[in-house]
């Protein structure tokens, strides 16, 4: 019984796969033959381009913390949306005095944080502006992370502080060092005590999927518009298949 | 050479993947190049690790060079760091005197903060009405005190059984509906990111 459940199990997830993919690629055709699409306000999103604008303008830089999360497993995938928040605030930023800095809790993800800032500098034709010890691996437990990047919080001037990534419970540190040093903080983690965390120490903290919308939001690609639309359509869907499952259960039709 | 590194890098890395999700559903063809493949990533991801390190001690090295208050703070960790390095290295891992320093520092430095963490939270809790004033504020804390109340048996009540029984509804109805709901969010978003690298539309390994 158990193998036919397994072959079961892995046909519907590449059958889940394929209909992302197609759903992805669909929208992202529609998107670049110019369909507007409406997608709702996020406050922590409208607020980045104000402080971006205005960490330039008082010579100021913008912290973004990618957390502690591996890139082999499944908490790579907040970090991989931190390392585009990055490549956003570099570009943004790019004609300040002071570059963004970046701190993470692992050195898979500290060496893409480098990559993505050489890269986005090379493409703006300004490489000279790149410092590899902008990007710095501060710890790789949770609350020797914490400690690590809480001085860059503090002494380096920082206007916002964007905290993307896996990030638990010492998220709630990060967040005081930036209310004690006046900076804004907008964060987002994969893990779920880390968002009730974030809920109550946060300026504007990202629950849920809000954190994987943010290359839709700061306008990094259509294809980020168009994995938007394929997962509200799908959750939607899962919403769906949920709810209907429970009404069959509660009438017995299912064990 | 410029641009054909970027486009080289993105192939591998799509490529990679592509085996790499293949080998979940058909691990009989697939399996074996899947288990190779997450092998080297796991030998780069350890080397990445020594990068990591040297790039901490960089940036410590750096700072002790500006003029700066913060500076002893980094000579202090340059010290350990190097201190530690030649301990574990000559003692290993699980050796008496790699222990000690693990028992003797880490493990307290990271209780204090754990214990920083506790007073954090229940000023930022206090803090949140005048951060955030609304009733989903207001249900956040009467919430929060509830389930404190009921985790804990009470000064001369002990354990109220109604405070119990509330604990528990919450914990588990309320609580695990909002979980699976943000899970869901989730595992949608991760999802979505994956395929987005596996387009080569995100390239986090662009330099």
């Amino acid at each position: 019984m158990e193998p036919v459940l397994n072959l079961n199990n892995d046909i519907l997830g590449l059958v889940f796969i394929l209909l992302c993919l197609g759903l992805t690629l669909f929208f992202t055709y529609l998107s670049r033959r110019g369909s507007a699409i409406h997608i709702r306000d996020i406050p922590a999103f409208r607020h980045f381009h104000r402080e971006v604008d205005l960490a330039v303008e008082a010579g100021k830089r913008l912290h973004v913390s990618l957390g502690r999360g591996s890139i082999n497993d499944l908490q790579g995938g907040a970090a991989l949306i931190g390392l585009t928040i990055l490549d956003r605030c570099a570009r943004e930023a790019s004609n300040s005095d002071r570059p963004p800095v970046t701190t993470s809790g692992n050195g898979v993800i500290t060496i893409l944080s480098q990559d993505t800032l050489q890269s986005t500098y090379r493409s703006l034709a300004a490489e000279e502006r790149y410092d590899p010890t902008n990007a710095r691996l501060t710890g790789l437990a949770p609350m020797a992370y914490a400690a690590g990047a809480m001085p860059a919080i503090h002494d380096e001037h920082i206007n916002a502080n964007f905290l993307a990534g896996h990030i638990g419970t010492e998220v709630a540190l990060l967040s005081e060092a930036s209310e004690r040093s006046r900076s804004l903080s907008v964060a987002g983690t994969d893990d779920l005590t880390g968002q009730a965390v974030l809920y109550a120490t946060c300026d504007e903290p990202l629950l849920g999927e809000e954190l994987y919308a943010a290359g839709a939001y700061l306008g990094a690609n259509p294809a980020h518009i168009a994995s938007l639309r394929m997962q509200d359509i799908l959750r939607w869907a899962l919403v769906a298949v949920i709810v209907l499952g429970a009404v069959l259960k509660l009438l017995g039709i299912v064990p | 050479m410029k641009k054909i590194l970027p486009v080289a890098n993105a192939i591998v890395a799509v490529v990679s993947g592509l085996l790499v999700l293949l080998g979940y559903f058909f691990p009989g063809v697939f399996g074996g190049l899947q288990s190779m493949l997450i092998g080297w990533a796991i030998i780069l991801a350890a080397f990445a690790l020594l990068l990591g390190i040297f790039n901490l001690g960089m940036v410590h090295w750096k700072k002790i060079g500006k003029d700066g208050s913060g500076s002893i703070y980094s000579i202090v960790l340059l010290i350990s760091l190097a201190v530690t390095i030649v301990l574990a290295g000559l003692n290993g891992p699980t050796g008496t005197l790699s222990l000690w320093i693990f028992n003797t520092f880490q493990v307290p430095v990271e209780i204090s903060l754990l214990a920083i963490l506790a007073v954090v939270l229940v000023y930022a809790a206090a803090r949140l009405v005048l951060r955030r004033p609304s009733w989903y504020t207001i249900l956040f804390l009467v919430t929060v005190v509830v389930v404190l109340l009921g985790s804990v048996p009470l000064f001369f009540l002990g354990e109220v059984a109604v405070l119990t029984s509330v604990r528990g509804w919450l914990a588990q109805v309320p609580a695990v509906a909002g979980a699976r709901g943000l899970l869901l969010g989730v595992a949608l978003g991760t999802v979505a990111t994956g395929l987005r690298i596996l387009m080569g539309v995100d390239r986090a390994y662009d330099g």
